[in-house]
């Protein structure tokens, strides 16, 4: 190699060219990545979205190893299921809290009550603001719609662009999913009698259903280890 | 020194959350097996 090859502005021009390649695969895989997430979140497109998602992971491995700095891959897939987490329970509350009346939402929740969980099939509509009528269930939708899902959909998206503020809020919420988890199943058997007398699947359909819900406290382990310093400030 | 007090924070920091771990996954499998046995002898 000549002495002119090693010189400073070449050596610059391959980083930015590195750089600029990186930026640009780490783009193209997540614009496949953010829209499998979006249509995924509206639940019932759901089996459309996976493919496309499945096209982003694809784009995303190819450019790992082909030596470009993009994200992580575990990154990329707890900060996209964050955002699917958070949009799932918040289509399906929202539409309980606002749009209780709507045809869709009365076949939808109030089936979908009828076969897990009495609490939306139970008295259903029958409260002064709609809805489900299982004791505490509006609490709990009031609560973690505006304050919790929201934060924590803007958390996972700061998350993905390896922000330090991303990571720390992530951790924030993945304790408040501590919080939800053991106040909301406690809430499902103190009331187990509202919830489960009459139902399709009493218990084990409700937590085959939900147990994809609880997985906050698996990303906690790896936030609380992860090395801070590959996080931007 | 610094070295070993970083290791010794670390191996704090995992066993600590083995612990969360342990008590938060059994606190669910606690109310689990709680509605379990109601299923058992209610009339759902």
């Amino acid at each position: 190699m000549t002495t002119s090859a090693l010189s400073l502005p070449n050596l610059s021009n391959a980083y930015d060219d590195h750089q600029e390649k990186s930026r640009q695969a780490q783009r193209r895989a997540d614009r496949w990545l953010m829209s499998g997430t979006i249509v995924m979140g509206t639940l019932i497109l759901g089996l459309i979205g996976f493919p496309l998602f499945l096209r982003g992971l694809v784009l995303q491995v190819r450019a790992q190893r082909a030596g470009l700095a993009v994200r992580p891959m575990v990154c990329t897939l707890l900060g996209y299921l964050v955002i699917i987490d958070s949009a799932l329970n918040s289509i399906g509350w929202s539409l309980d809290m606002v749009a209780h009346h709507t045809l869709i939402n009365r076949t939808i929740l109030t089936a979908w009550g009828n076969m897990v969980d009495g609490g939306y099939f139970w008295h259903y509509n029958e409260l002064w603001i709609g809805g489900s009528g299982a004791p505490g269930e509006k609490a709990w939708e009031i609560a973690l719609i505006p304050v919790v899902f929201c934060m924590r959909l803007a958390a996972a998206i700061g998350f993905l662009q390896m922000k330090r503020w991303g990571h720390q809020w992530l951790i924030v919420t993945c304790w408040f999913g501590v919080i939800i988890w053991v106040g909301y199943v406690a809430n499902m058997t103190v009331f187990a009698d509202v919830r489960f007398t009459n139902v399709v699947f009493p218990v084990i359909g409700w937590w085959i259903y939900d147990i994809f819900y609880i997985t906050p406290f698996l990303a906690i382990p790896y936030l609380h280890t992860v090395n801070r310093e590959i996080f931007s400030d | 020194m610094n070295k070993k007090r970083s290791v010794d924070q670390d191996t704090r920091r995992r066993r600590a959350l083995m612990v969360f771990q342990i008590l938060i996954y059994g606190y669910l499998l606690a109310l689990f097996l709680i509605q379990l046995h109601m299923y058992s002898v209610r009339d759902w």
